[in-house]
């Protein structure tokens, strides 16, 4: 039914739907053949799978995409029968069905960058197929209840399994009925009000609708068989489902096997929209609601430095002030509550690892366990789609480069599957911290300073920093998997440069290297110290800042010779001197003078303010002249390429409505000390 | 949803139900013209409907017309075996709808409603 229906408008839809379904799909499969590693069924996976591929094929169906149509229904048939097999797989089904979703994946992709979709691979549609044939013969035997024939002929293999586990597990089974009459559909009562009736006390494991004859008691001629399982009182359970106690019939365990009827699952509820607790929203109307937030941020600052003003004037702005925090209090949630819906789970971000390394460890011919634990923490959806691939890089380098084959991990004495680690939580300040570990060989510490033509590095920071050089990883460690794609030094750049956060490492000679992302969960809206300097205005995270401390200039030790400015120019005012070094706790910390980086009229002080960060553990501090504040800022990224400056993170407007600079001084630490050290070696 | 919107303009009386089990349950409560039925519903799915519906004897005629997205022949095929009358793809224009009905409610009805 065409109607000039015009597809293209619902293929963005569908892309982002499908998307979802294959996530599912992926990960229920990869759960599948874990579980039949160790023998256990997975009926509630493949009833997942099922409802996931029949949902792709009922979208591409809609959208006329007849390719993934295809595909879907191919896997869908193989399911639909492992479902009725008490959830059981056929051998190398898994391996299709992985093929298969790689397809319908391909053609998604294929859509989304508005090209032609190949047609359905049709060697893969018959192996499927041929799969159904040998599957078939494969139906076991499970244990049956005393329900009677024609209902327990209705339930799915799930529902049978949910029914039976629920009864082994020292749950109760009723079997009740509803009968439906004029009287009670008008007080309310009908079939869907006492199912949800009695969902509140018990689970609802399958509702059966059966010819009755018509009489008056039941004049529809219509019946519904409620099958339930519940830990609450025989009283609680009749009145949710409006009959009287002994009404209720008991459902036992039959220790005979089930004869094979004709049952099928309920194939078609899919689309149950009351499991859909959710709406999609597209990211750029989130960001315009933040957009509108920004503007009221800053109307706020602006009404806060009005009510100062007056409060200097001698006027009493006791209740202004008040309503003023009230409204800052609320501004915060509002911001909270925006940020939160641009979330998304960290662990949904992970679905895709074990693929990854699945895939990889078939390419190889390593064994790989990996184990993901990302907990509850969520991560803006911004950060989560720049982080991924240095995440996906990480695990490949793993599988790759650390992990040795079986053989050489069995001399070493090493168990011959690998294990790598995902693990993440979330630490204060607004960051998330990831760790990609592994039990492989460790980083070649030696291999890599030649490669890199460098003396060897003394401490693990040293050897990052020779690995994260730009070409290095590209150039001479070219294998099938990890040639292409990332190297270590875009991992650096996504996560230190455009993320402004850090990465470290940690490794050991043939025990194995960890990898750690510390990132912020979200980039929009930072709680700042905003500063003078040079006579210009600019704002730091207070997240970045470890300290504030007091500083005399006057009173500081020279170092050596270690720091030149961004433009050359340091030497032009003062004559060649050192880094001024202050004392702090027992340690000394560089001094970088912020009005001579960016070549502002210093004021003529001595008096002034550092501002002390650290780096992988190493401090550095920045002379200011005046600290002016706190304040929460709305950060916007500097998004042209061309006037990206490292150490500079965006800009923010105050309230006076000159964009003042947002400063990441750990960049522009690094960057600085880089400089000196590159000029001095030069 | 989108069928209760068309009631103004028809004069037809709706009465929806929330899933296919309530469905029935109206059904056996209640005399209708017509049935237009999803095959996606929560609990019991459309074809499972559509057996029950023509294994009731007072039930036997009733029109019913299956909306759904599945627009693929083994979905069309198993719904017309299972019973249904017609067979339309969502997406589809409201008059294209409303002519389905109306042609439907005609055909078990001597006098159609205006």
């Amino acid at each position: 039914m065409s109607n000039g229906f015009d597809s293209a408008h619902f293929l963005a839809g569908f892309i982002a739907e499908a998307e979802d379904h294959l996530a599912a799909t992926n990960a229920n499969l990869l759960s599948i053949e874990a579980a039949a590693a160790k023998g256990q069924p997975t009926p509630r996976q493949v009833r997942e799978l099922f409802r996931s591929l029949h949902t792709i094929k009922g979208l591409a169906a809609m959208v006329g995409i007849e390719p993934i149509v295809e595909v879907a229904h191919a896997m869908e048939a193989v399911l639909r029968e492992a479902d009725r097999a008490a959830g059981q797989l056929p051998r190398g089904a898994v391996e299709l069905l992985l093929k298969g979703t790689r397809a319908i994946e391909q053609r998604v992709q294929a859509l989304s960058k508005r090209k032609a979709v190949s047609p359905a691979p049709a060697a893969l549609v018959s192996a499927l197929a041929a799969l159904r044939q040998s599957n078939a013969q494969a139906s076991g035997a499970a244990a049956s209840t005393s329900l009677p024939p024609e209902l327990w002929s209705r339930l799915g293999a799930a529902e049978r399994e949910q029914l039976v586990q629920g009864i082994s597990a020292g749950r109760r089974a009723w079997l009740l009925r509803f009968v439906p009459t004029p009287a009670r559909a008008a007080a309310g009562f009908n079939i869907t009000a006492i199912r949800e009736r009695l969902g509140t006390v018990a689970e609802v494991v399958k509702v059966v609708p059966q010819s009755v004859a018509a009489t008056d008691d039941a004049p529809g001629g219509l019946a519904f068989a409620l099958v339930i399982l519940t830990d609450a009182a025989d009283a609680l359970v009749a009145e949710a489902g409006a009959v009287a106690p002994e009404e209720l019939t008991a459902i036992s365990l039959e220790e005979t096997p089930a004869a094979l009827e004709e049952g099928g699952p309920d194939d078609d509820a899919v689309d149950d929209p009351r499991h859909r607790g959710t709406v999609r929203v597209e990211v750029a109307r989130l960001d315009d609601a933040l957009e509108k937030l920004t503007a009221l941020v800053v109307t706020q600052f602006r009404l806060g430095r009005a009510t100062a003003a007056l409060r200097a004037q001698g006027t009493d702005v006791r209740a202004l002030a008040q309503v003023l925090a009230e409204n800052g209090r609320q501004l915060r949630d509002l911001r909270a509550s925006i940020m939160r819906a641009r979330m998304v789970s960290v662990s949904e971000l992970l679905e895709r690892v074990p693929l990854v390394v699945r895939g990889l460890s078939q390419a190889t011919g390593k064994s790989a366990h990996l184990e993901v634990a990302a907990g509850k923490a969520e991560l803006d959806k911004a950060v989560a789609e720049r982080i991924f691939p240095a995440i996906i890089h990480l695990v490949r380098n793993a599988v790759d480069h650390a992990l040795e084959p079986p053989a050489e991990r069995a001399a070493a004495g090493k168990p011959e599957v690998g294990a790598i680690t995902v693990t993440c939580f979330e630490r204060g300040g607004n960051q998330l911290e990831l760790t990609i570990r592994d039990d492989g060989r460790g980083v070649d510490a030696v291999g890599v300073a030649r490669r890199a033509g460098a003396p060897l590095p003394t401490s693990d920071e040293a050897l990052l920093d020779l690995l994260t050089r730009p070409g290095l990883s590209t150039k001479t460690e070219v294998t099938t998997t990890s040639g292409r794609g990332v190297g270590m030094d875009v991992v650096k750049r996504i996560a230190v440069d455009e993320l402004g956060g850090e990465l470290a490492m940690r490794t050991t000679p043939g025990r194995g290297t960890a990898f750690t992302l510390r990132i912020p969960l979200s980039i929009t809206i930072v709680d700042a110290f905003s500063f003078l300097c040079g006579g210009e205005t600019f704002v730091v995270p207070v997240a970045t800042v470890e300290e504030i401390q007091e500083v005399d200039l006057d009173r500081t030790v020279r170092g050596p010779d270690r720091r030149r400015t961004p433009r050359g120019e340091s030497d032009r005012r003062r004559g060649t001197r050192g880094t001024d070094m202050i004392q702090r706790r027992g340690e000394a910390v560089p001094v970088l003078r912020l009005d001579e980086i960016f070549g502002l009229a210093s004021p003529d002080t001595s008096h002034r303010k550092a501002i002390v960060v650290r780096r992988n553990g190493e401090p550095y501090a920045f002379a200011v002249d005046r600290m002016l504040g706190q304040q929460e800022v709305v950060v916007r990224p500097l998004e042209d390429r061309l006037v990206r400056v490292p150490g500079i993170s965006g800009t923010t407007d105050l309230g006076d409505g000159r964009p003042t600079l947002v400063l990441d001084l750990i960049a522009l630490g690094s960057k600085l000390m880089a400089e000196s050290v590159t000029g001095a070696g030069a | 949803m989108i069928i209760a919107c068309l009631r103004p303009q028809t004069g037809w009386v709706f009465t929806q139900a929330a899933s296919g089990l309530e469905a029935l349950e109206r059904l056996s409560l209640k005399r209708f013209d017509v049935v237009v039925l999803d095959l996606n519903m929560p609990d019991i799915g459309g074809y499972e409907v559509i057996e029950f519906i023509r294994g009731q004897d007072k039930l036997r005629e009733l029109p019913i017309l299956v909306v759904t997205t599945r627009g693929d022949e083994s979905s069309r095929t198993r719904a017309l075996a299972a019973g249904a009358t017609r067979f339309m793809t969502k997406p589809f224009a409201p008059e294209a709808l409303l002519g389905e009905v109306r042609a439907l409610v005609a055909d078990g009805r001597p006098e159609a409603p205006p």
